[in-house]
C-alpha cells in the first residue's frame, strides 16, 4: 500500500481516528508520519502555562509600554508571546509585570540558594555572616561560650572584608 | 547491587547559567555564540576532567540523536544547528551544553540514587567556570535564566525510575497526580513532552526559586524513597498473590526477546522491562550478569542507525534490534 499523503513511498504507519464515533483510517510512510506526529506533540508544559499567564497579566493591566529592553530590543509583545527573556537585562525591564506571575508559578520570589563567588560579590559574604550570626545566637542560647567566641571571631574577620 | 539501586536507574543534576553582557541564545548572533563557546571551552580546558568539545554543526542528525538517547544533550540543543555545542567529560558523566536555551547548562549524571554526589560534582564544575566567566546574577532572583521558570537556583534535579509493578497494577496515574501536587514534575524519558517507555519515569523538581539546592534535592529524594517503597511492596504482593502469572509473563517476555527476528522499540522496551523486573525479583537468574537498562538504551532507534553502515528503513532496523537483543541475552 502506498502512502496516502505523498503517494510515493510504501505506507508503514497506520493511523485510526475515531471522532464522534466516526472511524477513519490513514496510511502513511515514515516521512509523512513524522510530519504528522508534530501535530500531536503540542504539550501542556509549565513553559506554555507560564507564557499564557504572562499574557493574561499583561492584557489585564491595559497598560501598553512603548519601549522594551534597551539592551536586546525585546519588546513587551514579543516577551509575553514567547515567555522568555532576550538577555539578562530583560529581567529589570519586565520586573514589575513579571514578578507576580513568577511568584504564582514558582511559589516564591526570593532566591535563597547558591551565591556565586564573583558575581555575588559582597552579597555572598553578607549572607555568610548572617548565617554565622544565627549560629552564634544559638550557641549563646545553649551556653556554648567557647564555640560562640570562635564564631564571633570568624564574623569579625569576615566583616573586615566588606 | 541493592534493591533501591535497581528501581532508581539514574540520577541527574542540571544547572542553568548565563553570562552577563551577552544576549540569550534566542537573540544572539553567530559571532556572539562562538565567543561564548570559546569562553566556556577556555574556562574548562586545563582542568583534569578532560572535556571534549563538539559542535552541533559537525554532527549528522543520527549522531545528534544518539547523544540525546544517551542523555548527554537535550533535544533543544540539537535544534540549535549552527550555534550549539557541548563539552563532554572523558568519563561521560558531566556534560556542559553551550547555547541551548541558556548560555550554559551543566549536567551531571550517575547511576542509582546519587543526587547529592551529582550536585557536588555540578557545583564544582560551576565554580571552575565562574573563575573565568562573569555570570548573570540578581541578588533577589538568583541566577538569571532565559526562561523565568528556571531562575533562582537554575537547578533541575531528576531521577529516572523503573516502575514495572506500579505500572502493571495501574497505580501510576494516581501516584503521578499525587506528586504533581507537591511541586514535582513527571517528564518522559527524553525530557519535556516525550512519552514514558519501558515503565521508565523521570521525576524532577518543578520550582527553582525560594529553596536551597540541598532542600530541593532532599525533597525529591524523600519522594523517590516513597515511590521506591511502593514499588517494592507491589513486587512483594506479586510474589505472594500472583506469582504464577508474573513468572509466566516474565518468561514469555524472555522467550520473545530471545527468539524474535524483528521487534519494534516500544515492544522491546516493554519486554526488557519485564525481564529486568524478573531479574530483580530473582525469577530470571539467566540474566543476572546482563545490564538490561544498558540494553534498553542500546536498542533506541538512532543508536541502531548510528552503528549501521548504511541507511536503514523501519523493517531493517527492527530486524537488527532483534538481533542485538538475542546476542546480548544469549551471548
Amino acid at each position: 500500500m502506498l502512502c496516502n499523503e505523498c503517494g510515493k513511498n510504501e505506507a508503514t504507519v497506520h493511523l485510526t481516528h475515531i471522532i464522534n464515533g466516526k472511524k477513519s483510517e490513514n496510511h502513511l510512510c515514515e516521512e509523512c508520519a513524522k510530519k504528522n506526529q508534530q501535530m500531536f506533540n503540542s504539550t501542556f508544559t509549565i513553559e506554555n502555562v507560564f507564557s499564557e499567564m504572562l499574557n493574561n497579566a499583561f492584557n489585564k493591566s491595559g497598560y501598553t509600554p512603548t519601549k522594551g529592553c534597551t539592551t536586546c530590543g525585546m519588546t513587551y509583545d514579543q516577551f509575553r508571546k514567547i515567555g522568555k527573556f532576550g538577555c539578562p537585562d530583560c529581567i529589570e525591564t519586565f520586573k514589575t509585570k513579571l514578578m507576580p506571575v513568577v511568584k504564582s508559578i514558582q511559589g516564591y520570589d526570593v532566591h535563597v540558594g547558591k551565591i556565586p563567588k564573583r558575581a555575588g560579590g559582597n552579597y555572598k559574604l553578607k549572607k555568610d555572616i548572617e548565617k554565622l550570626k544565627d549560629e552564634l545566637k544559638l550557641m549563646v542560647e545553649q551556653e556554648e561560650y567557647e564555640k560562640a567566641a570562635e564564631l564571633r571571631d570568624k564574623i569579625r574577620n569576615l566583616e573586615k572584608g566588606i | 547491587m541493592d534493591k533501591e539501586h535497581e528501581i532508581v536507574v539514574t540520577s541527574r543534576i542540571r544547572l542553568a547559567r548565563n553570562l552577563k553582557n551577552y544576549k540569550f541564545p534566542v537573540k544572539m548572533t553567530g559571532e556572539e555564540s562562538n565567543e561564548i563557546i570559546d569562553a566556556v571551552n577556555n574556562a574548562i580546558k586545563d582542568k583534569d576532567l578532560n572535556f571534549k568539545l563538539t559542535y552541533m554543526r559537525d554532527l549528522t542528525d543520527v549522531e545528534k540523536f544518539v547523544f540525546i538517547e544517551k542523555h548527554f544533550i537535550s533535544p533543544a540543543l540539537s535544534e540549535n544547528k549552527n550555534n550549539g555545542a557541548f563539552l563532554l567529560s572523558a568519563d561521560d558523566k558531566i556534560s556542559i551544553m553551550i547555547n541551548e536555551e541558556d548560555h550554559i547548562r551543566i549536567q551531571t549524571l550517575g547511576y542509582g540514587m546519587c543526587l547529592n554526589e551529582c550536585w557536588e560534582q555540578a557545583t564544582k564544575v560551576d565554580d571552575m567556570l565562574e573563575e573565568h566567566l562573569d555570570y548573570a546574577f540578581d541578588k533577589e532572583l538568583g541566577y538569571i535564566a532565559s526562561c523565568p521558570t528556571n531562575i533562582g537556583t537554575g537547578m533541575r534535579a531528576s531521577v529516572m525510575l523503573h516502575l514495572p509493578a506500579l505500572s502493571m497494577t495501574n497505580q501510576m496515574d494516581r501516584i503521578l497526580f499525587g506528586i504533581s501536587q507537591l511541586g514535582i514534575a513527571v517528564r518522559g524519558v527524553y525530557g519535556e513532552g516525550t512519552k514514558s517507555m519501558g515503565h521508565l519515569f523521570q521525576i524532577s523538581n518543578q520550582g527553582t526559586l525560594g529553596a536551597t539546592e540541598e532542600t530541593l534535592i532532599e525533597k525529591i529524594s524523600q519522594i523517590v524513597m516513597q515511590i521506591v517503597q511502593k514499588e517494592q511492596i507491589t513486587r512483594e504482593q506479586f510474589r505472594k498473590n500472583n506469582f504464577d502469572d508474573i513468572e509466566d509473563q516474565i518468561h514469555r517476555a524472555y522467550g520473545i526477546l530471545t527468539n524474535a527476528r524483528s521487534i519494534c522499540s516500544d515492544e522491546a522496551m516493554k519486554l526488557l522491562s519485564y525481564v529486568k523486573l524478573g531479574k530483580e525479583m530473582g525469577i530470571m537468574s539467566k540474566v543476572d550478569n546482563k545490564n538490561l537498562y544498558g540494553l534498553m538504551v542500546e536498542v533506541q532507534p538512532n543508536n541502531i542507525l548510528s552503528n549501521a553502515n548504511e541507511q536503514l528503513n523501519l523493517k531493517e532496523r527492527d530486524k537488527i534490534r532483534a538481533e542485538i537483543i538475542r546476542n546480548k541475552l544469549l551471548g
